[in-house]
């Protein structure tokens, strides 16, 4: 009964007003029910939350703008390079990341602050700290084992500085130290925390790890990279600290550049 | 000639005729509105539904894409019918465009910008596809060309005693004769090597890119910069080579992270 004669009649909404369609069991524009035996739901509203769309555009261009200076700054590297003879240009250069990163961790002081404060670590977490490091630098070492037979031929940075007559002090400075620093403030610490604002805690440790590989500007380190990545990303997520993943980062450094000068 | 359709409820479709040397027609339920609309600049056309309801054309020419075209019903935008097809999230019936509600199940549906939103996400998906298949065309080719110039070079490398120092300096370092030798040899391999990984990267993100979106664009967008500055530090002129291409995928790619963004935090 109630059937036929809503086939016969046009229907409106009750609620809005609109025609209805004739075997609509929802109105189309206001998602009321129109057969009252179903239960109602409420019709609700489609909202946007464009304020936080705003703030996670205006966090990922500033990620954009330290993943660009950093860039640039690889870029006038290496047009300096044709000119200028090693090491200057590479020492010029990592002062002038430095600076950026420094102005960003600026920015970003809030989430960085607390990734300086010395780590309450027990025993056992710095066990497996040290365990993950040396598995860390047993399989790192394998890969480039592996590369180096297979024939790529790596730069070899300790070189530039060698040649140029460099005290080894100065170069374990700038080799390993300096970017231990600023790579871990700067992927570890801006990118990493700020990504953990839009995305989860996974997501965001890969992000950093694959924009960390990239940024060595060599796809044949972009694996052996991207794991260094994970594996400092993973150490500040654990500890909530940067220290550990510096400390290990300046060893890795120091490790590749004493095999270099043959000192190991 | 190309034609937009949008249908904004049951009793009003709209028709957008473009054709050639500024023959545009629009139509409401096969009525002609009266008026020229201009296409090439960034132009309003505002018309009345036949429920006397303000509808209005708005035209924006956008940088290194084709120009958006959008209908605009009372302020709210309105899906444009290619964009579909229009399923229900919930019981998957297909709906009409512009429906607010599934009428079968009650469900809500999005908002016409999450419609534009996804088409961005695609194109996206899109641009980083055909970037590893760049990648890979790109990198067969050059091995190509790269070992046919070596086989030259080292010809004339032949005369030389292994262990002199090779004349001029490369970027600054001088080799011997026999380490010139064997990077050139390296040479094309590792081209083919690097864009192999490059394409088989991409092709990885794209697949990820389904899942999750904004994560995969973001990490092709600072790949794909990563590696036009790596090109330009090589070779200063490639910056120039096909630039305009550059430019259109790196505006796809940021258009698909913003669209990707806006989706991410509409569902939060």
């Amino acid at each position: 009964m109630h059937d036929s004669s809503r086939n016969q009649t046009e229907q409106y909404c009750p609620i809005c007003r609109r025609k209805l369609r004739p075997e609509a069991r929802f109105c189309i524009s206001c998602g009321r029910a129109i057969d009252i035996s179903t239960d109602a739901p409420a019709p609700h509203e489609l909202k946007q939350s464009g304020s936080s769309f705003k703030s996670h555009w205006k966090e990922i261009k500033q990620i954009g703008c330290l993943f660009g200076l950093l860039l640039s700054s690889s870029f006038v590297l290496g047009m300096i390079g044709r000119f200028v003879s090693p090491p200057w240009p590479q020492t010029i250069a990592s002062g002038a990341d430095a600076l950026i990163v420094f102005v960003f961790a600026g920015f970003r002081y809030r989430e960085i602050l607390p990734l300086l404060d010395w780590p309450k670590l027990s025993m056992r977490s710095v066990l497996e700290l040290v365990a993950l490091a040396l598995a860390f630098i047993i399989l790192l070492n394998l890969y480039f084992t592996l590369i180096k037979s297979a024939g790529v031929p790596i730069v070899h940075i300790a070189s530039t500085y060698s040649n140029a007559g460099w005290h080894v002090g100065i170069m374990l400075i700038l080799v390993s130290v300096m970017p231990a620093i600023i790579e871990e403030l700067a992927f570890r610490g801006v990118i990493q925390s700020t990504f953990e604002h839009i995305f989860d805690k996974r997501d965001a440790l890969l992000i950093q790890a694959a924009l960390f590989s990239v940024l060595h500007l060599s796809p044949i380190v972009f694996p052996s990279h991207f794991l260094m990545g994970l594996c400092f990303g993973y150490m500040r997520l654990r500890t909530k600290c940067l220290y550990p993943s510096m400390a290990l980062h300046a060893t890795w450094n120091a490790l590749v550049l004493f095999k270099e000068l043959n000192l190991l | 000639m190309k034609l937009m359709t949008w249908e904004v409820d049951d009793a009003n479709i709209v028709n957008l005729k473009i054709g050639g040397f500024g023959k545009n027609s629009l139509t409401v339920n096969g009525m002609e509105v009266p008026g020229r609309l201009r296409l090439r600049k960034k132009s309003e056309f505002p018309f009345e539904l036949s429920d006397g309801r303000n509808a209005n054309i708005l035209i924006n020419p956008r940088f290194a894409s084709r120009r958006v075209i959008e209908l605009r019903v009372d302020g709210q935008l309105m899906v444009e019918s290619g964009e579909g097809p229009f399923l229900c999230d919930s019981c998957g019936t297909t709906v009409k465009p512009n429906d607010r509600f599934c009428g079968v199940c009650g469900h809500a549906m999005p908002p016409a910008e999450h419609y534009v939103h996804r088409r961005h996400i695609k194109e996206a998906t899109t641009a980083i596809t055909v970037l590893a298949v760049l990648f890979l065309f790109g990198g067969v080719v050059m091995f190509f060309i790269t070992k046919s110039h070596v086989a030259d070079a080292l010809i004339r490398l032949n005369g030389l005693n292994p262990n002199e120092i090779f004349p001029k300096s490369i970027n600054g370092v001088t080799y011997t004769v026999a380490v010139l030798r064997e990077q050139l040899i390296w040479e094309p391999w590792s081209i083919l090597i690097q864009n192999s990984i490059l394409a088989a990267i991409m092709a990885g993100l794209a697949f990820w890119g389904k899942r999750s979106p904004l994560a995969a664009v973001l990490i092709a967008t600072a790949i794909y910069a990563v590696v036009i500055v790596t090109h330009a530090i090589i070779n200063p002129q490639s910056i120039g080579q096909g630039v305009f291409m550059k430019i259109i995928i790196i505006a796809c790619l940021i258009r698909g992270i913003k669209s990707a963004l806006a989706l991410n935090t509409a569902d939060a």
